[in-house]
């Protein structure tokens, strides 16, 4: 699989003292400062445990949605400093949180629970908990047992019926209707001239650092997809998308974005005939919000949240903001170019080149496993879901179309490029490993039938 | 340590063996690979995502992540890079290869009884896997297809339950340890809530029956030649592990007997491969091919097939002509079309029986599943 040894190389790097150290070792290091006290949130060896690090200390104690430079994969010294000052501060808090947990688990023992992974699921509440309350009274089972109730009767579960309520009434269905007619005929596609702006995407998915210019490229990317974003195009494209005969790069139905070109209007309510992500009804969409909303800051109530899903479903791409609808195009021409099992295909985009390497080496790692043969089903059965491997592209932007959904009803942007590009990159990571685990389980499956 | 570029990646660390002689994991940002049957080393490491790979400051310190990083981040795409300084900290890599064993062995582990290799145990060799990768859970932080804890323990209740009273403490030590697992994942199919409930209760685990199951128990499948009249030719074939899912065929070689017969006015081949267990032969493609004359299908549960056999236009063969055939350069496929040969299968027969034989010596951190199939040949 090597390149093959070369005798010399193209460079030398000479390890000096590089600036910055890494994420999880900061957070390790002043994980262990804490001290004694947190031992049910750390592994055996004393590092914390990663549900710990994923759960707790990245969204609630460095808070990373709000300070994006401590998510960096090697911080900087000062970034370094603070984060480490602000775990250790945290220390009364996560030892209330660790007593926090054995009580729910004991809790959970006695109620016999044995659905759900633990940690997963009460770690943020722990440590929530730990924040409100303090450490737990001695045997407070009622606090236990309530919070055990919220977490494993569904919260969402109560939001879903208080929506289901709002779309009983024939009155509230009429006037949604309305809405959902006037905002979707408000929607009109401008000129449309892709060149340059599938000029300026080449740049935004174009070589990590360019060879010409290396230390202004970062610079120069941002620049060019804060003018994508400005660009009307997406927003055109998306409007285009429900004209008859009008011509788009690619087809919305066999991007699998729609079941059927020229886009229809999606219904208010009632299940769709398709999954695919533009035939969505409203209430549906509703729903998926509320589902995914689990742990999240508290949502505006049914009807503003309906009201604000109709103009969504009835925007270009069913999404408001133009930086979301810049990244679905982007990431249209990413997907376009993705065969995981295709040795021969070749990629306009650095980007997607990058991502095929990776799709690469992780079917290598199912052949290496005996999960496929050299390049095709090692079992008759596979067959289906390598059919639906050559068909990345559907999976790939459904994928993306539900994060980015996702982003734009919690209003977090994509307007910086880093982050727009490891979102194309994280969501190719879970479509492979989607796909990868049907392999896997298409020979399972006749192991156990 | 030294960077290459290996197909728009980087990659350090030394090449390695085509499957089934490598043992492979992927950890986020990562896969690692070693050959199996060579002295312990470092590991090929492939980054699929450096900036995922969060946990590198354990394999080479933290400077040697940080040079590493930059190093590539200051890179167009994959080249060569020498980064002075930078090495695997001495036995940071100890369990993870331990782990890519586990999970080859898993997958590979050759089977047989014309050669004498027990099979292993398929519970307790996962759930010393799933133990495994739950201790090196700071590898995955990334979901990858090794990360998945629960899905290797959920179909062993059943198996599990009946080792509670093993009169084998590793046994049952494993087992406990693996149920425990299992109840902290919220693990709740079948057979979990009664095994859970065994451990609970002390008494109950006196009226859960006993006994390992032997899964590979399975009456021998073809070791009888193909019989009935005298026929045109006869030759024997081995199977090709790349080609074939595991847990089916005896993984000895030549082990499939092939006989090309007159049968009424046609002709065919009757093939039969010997099977292993404990999964069922059907669906498995076959194929043989002589000159210019073949045939094709799919074996039966047991490893059979009869396949009617074409000349060149596409024709059943005349019995005149299957007389008149040189049938010395006759092949049997069994499975996919794959380039592998008997040496490389016979380098892992020898890296096993070695295993085998040295299951009690501590270095080698034999799996229980080894140990006891190591036993089991005395």
């Amino acid at each position: 699989m090597n390149a093959g040894p070369r005798v010399t190389a193209d460079v030398t790097w000479a390890t000096r003292a590089t600036a910055g150290h890494p994420r999880r070792a900061v957070i390790e290091q002043a994980w262990r400062a804490i001290g004694p006290g947190v031992e049910l949130l750390s592994s055996d060896d004393g590092g914390p445990l990663s549900r710990t690090v994923k759960r707790i200390i990245d969204p609630l104690v460095l808070r990373l949605r709000a300070n994006p430079q401590y998510s960096l994969p090697v911080v900087t010294p000062e970034s370094a400093a603070e984060m480490h000052d602000l775990i250790v501060r945290s220390g009364p808090e996560l030892r209330s949180a660790a007593t926090w947990f054995e009580t729910l688990k004991l809790e959970r023992r006695r109620l016999r629970i044995r659905t759900g992974n633990a940690q997963e699921l009460y770690f943020p509440v722990c440590f929530e908990l730990a924040v409100t309350k303090g450490a737990p009274a001695s045997r407070d089972h009622e606090t236990a047992a309530a919070v055990l109730h919220d977490i494993h009767r569904g919260r969402d579960r109560t939001a879903i019926e208080v929506l289901q309520q709002y779309v009983a009434s024939p009155d509230v269905v009429t006037m949604l209707a309305d809405q959902l007619d006037r905002s979707w005929r408000d929607v009109r596609a401008g000129d449309v001239v892709t060149g340059p702006f599938m000029a300026e995407l080449s740049t935004v998915l174009g070589p990590a650092t360019s060879p010409t210019k290396r230390h202004s490229a970062a610079p120069a990317r941002q620049q060019v997809w804060s003018a994508v974003i400005a660009d009307a195009t997406p927003y055109n494209l998306g409007a285009l998308a429900r004209i008859e005969g009008a011509e788009l790069p690619w087809s919305i139905v066999d991007l699998g974005l729609s079941s059927a070109a020229p886009q229809r209007q999606p219904k208010v309510s009632g299940d769709s005939d398709s999954d695919r992500p533009l035939d969505r009804s409203v209430v549906d969409r509703v729903r998926s919000t509320l589902r995914r909303g689990l742990d999240r800051d508290a949502l505006p109530d049914i009807p503003l949240l309906c009201a604000e899903e109709l103009d969504r479903a009835a925007a270009p791409w069913g999404l408001l903001s133009e930086d979301k609808q810049a990244t679905l195009v982007a990431g249209i021409e990413v997907a376009v170019d993705l065969a995981p099992l295709d040795r021969s295909v070749t990629s306009r985009y650095a980007l997607a080149a990058q991502i095929q390497a990776r799709l690469r080496k992780e079917a290598y790692v199912l052949h290496a496993r005996r999960y496929l043969a050299e390049g095709g089903p090692i079992h008759p059965r596979q067959q289906q879901v390598l059919d639906d491997l050559a068909a990345y592209v559907k999976p790939y932007l459904s994928r993306l179309w539900a994060r980015l959904h996702g982003r734009d009803v919690w209003q977090e942007p994509c307007a910086d490029v880093d982050d727009m590009r490891a979102l194309l990159e994280g969501v190719a990571r879970s479509v492979s490993l989607d796909h990868r685990q049907r392999i896997k389980s298409m020979l399972e499956l006749r192991a156990a039938g | 340590m030294k960077l290459t570029a290996d197909s728009g990646l980087w990659s350090t660390g030394p090449a390695t063996a085509e499957p089934p002689l490598v043992a492979v994991l992927e950890v986020s940002g990562a896969v690692l690979a070693w050959t199996i049957d060579e002295p312990p080393a470092a590991p090929q490491i492939t980054f699929t995502d450096l900036s995922r790979a969060d946990w590198l400051w354990h394999v080479v310190g933290d400077s040697g992540h940080v040079a590493l990083a930059s190093a590539v981040r200051a890179a167009d795409e994959p080249r060569t890079i020498e980064l002075t300084g930078v090495d695997i900290v001495p036995g940071s890599v100890d369990s993870l290869d331990r782990l890519a064993v586990g999970h080859w062995l898993r997958r590979w582990w050759p089977a047989s009884r014309r050669d004498g290799i027990a099979g292993l145990d398929r519970a307790l060799l996962d759930v010393e896997v799933a133990l495994l990768t739950a201790g090196l859970h700071g590898f995955f932080t990334d979901d990858t297809l090794d990360s998945d804890v629960a899905g290797l323990l959920a179909p062993h209740a059943p198996a599990l339950i009946m080792y509670l009273r093993d009169d084998d403490p590793r046994i049952r030590d494993l087992v406990r340890a693996g149920a425990g697992l299992a109840d902290d994942l919220g693990i709740d199919g079948v057979g979990w809530s009664e095994l859970f409930a065994a451990l609970d209760d002390s008494s109950a685990i006196r009226e859960v029956p006993t006994g390992r199951r032997d899964d590979y128990a399975l009456a021998a499948g073809a070791d009888a030649g193909p019989r009935g009249a005298a026929p045109v030719a006869r030759g024997v074939a081995s199977v090709n592990w790349s080609a074939v899912p595991p847990g089916i065929f005896d993984a000895a070689e030549n082990t499939v007997d092939w006989s090309v017969e007159v049968a009424g006015t046609t002709v065919v081949a009757i093939v039969r491969a010997a099977i292993m267990g404990p999964d069922p032969a059907n669906g498995v493609a076959v194929r043989l091919s002589s000159g210019a004359v073949g045939g094709g299908g799919a074996l039966d549960t047991d490893g059979r097939a009869t396949l009617p056999l074409l000349d060149t236009q596409q024709r059943p063969l005349p019995e005149s002509a299957a007389w008149d055939h040189d049938w010395t350069n006759t092949s049997v496929i069994i499975g996919a079309e794959v380039s592998e040969s008997p040496e490389t299968r016979e380098r892992v027969r020898r890296w096993v029986r070695a295993r085998l034989d040295r299951t009690t010596d501590p270095a080698d951190q034999a799996f229980l599943a080894e140990i006891l199939a190591g036993e089991s040949a005395y």
